[in-house]
């Protein structure tokens, strides 16, 4: 039997919510008073907080889960209905980078960066917008990247991944859009996070240089748009890639 | 919710009535599709989903799609 919200708190799923710009988005979420689940492979400091923190901890679940499995994607999300019985929001932000030269890649890479970008971001979206055409709402987030936009050496096989996930977000928007469900895209630029672990310093300096705002993001300011893009009153704007770099790629 | 078939069938036609596709006469003859109810494929996912969230399961996942109301009032009577 689910236990159905009982406040005004929307239903939020993140994905790969344990560290970094996910776990940013999660805090996000759990500020604006808002139920949260999360998933990743592995627990973090970071979740064991929220878990403990009488503030958060009723508020908040966590699930182990490899999202690049089907089995583990369908159980987390069904998970989340057995314990709020729906699905407001659905951010999409599992991801993960291997760099490379592209002519020396191993198939093992491949499957690994194609597996969770890709296919773990159409289970868990299929799970949850079949919740959301039975409530006929519902917004949706698809974490992409700018390379994904305008490609960067090293990173061919993350950068198709994250230029399908755009695709992945005009698509569903049409699909969805009659019944009420938004679909967004944010494209972030380059993060202070450790998914920009394939950049040396002299490569992030000089991506520092190159950005208007002078700096390199925060997963605030990713998790601010993201706010946006799922505003309950929020309908009209769908199918959009929003590119939130500090304008580097302006 | 039950898997009876009055419980079943008033779920189908509550959400044909949403969609405004609900018949006359709901038999168990009639096609989903088509010249029957008429219900497009973003209509028959939506069915799909509300039928397993209210009756726990979902006749769509199978080998074979139902063709027919009575399709469906079958998978839950098996």
């Amino acid at each position: 039997m689910s236990a159905q919200p009982a406040d005004g708190g929307r239903v939020v799923i993140v994905t790969g919510g344990s560290r970094g710009l996910g776990a940013g988005i999660v805090r996000s979420y759990l500020d604006s008073g808002d139920l949260v689940a999360t998933c990743a492979r592995s627990i973090t400091p970071e979740v064991e907080a929220w878990m403990a923190d009488p503030a958060t901890a009723d508020r908040f679940l966590w699930g182990s889960a490899d999202l690049a499995k089907a089995e583990d994607a369908d159980a987390f999300v069904k998970a989340v209905i057995a314990k709020w019985g729906r699905v407001d929001v659905l951010i999409n932000n599992a991801g993960v980078a291997r760099d490379g030269i592209h002519s020396m890649f191993s198939d093992d890479d491949i499957d690994t960066v194609v597996d969770l970008n890709i296919k773990g971001t159409l289970y868990v979206s299929r799970a949850v917008s079949r919740r959301m055409l039975a409530r006929r709402s519902g917004h949706i987030v698809n974490i992409s990247s700018i390379v994904g936009l305008s490609g960067y050496r090293g990173l061919a096989t993350y950068s198709a991944t994250k230029a399908a996930l755009d695709g992945l977000t005009r698509a569903l928007s049409r699909e969805l859009g009659s019944r009420g469900i938004v679909v967004n895209g944010i494209a972030p630029g380059y993060l202070k996070t450790e998914m920009s672990h394939g950049l040396d310093a002299d490569q992030l300096q000089q991506i520092v240089r190159r950005t208007p705002a002078g700096r390199l993001g925060d997963p605030e300011d990713i998790a601010r748009v993201c706010q946006f893009l799922t505003d309950p009153k929020g309908g009209y704007l769908t199918g959009q890639v929003i590119v939130v770099d500090g304008g580097l790629t302006s | 919710m039950s898997t009876a078939p009055a419980d079943v069938e008033q779920t189908i036609r509550e959400f044909l009535t949403r969609v405004e596709k609900l018949p006359e006469a709901l038999t168990p003859d009639l096609p989903l599709y088509a010249d029957g109810i008429g219900l497009d494929s973003l209509e028959t996912a939506e069915l799909s989903a509300i039928l397993e969230d209210d009756h726990g399961t979902d006749p769509f996942q199978g080998d074979e799609l139902p063709q027919t109301v009575g399709d469906i009032l079958s998978f839950y009577a098996a």
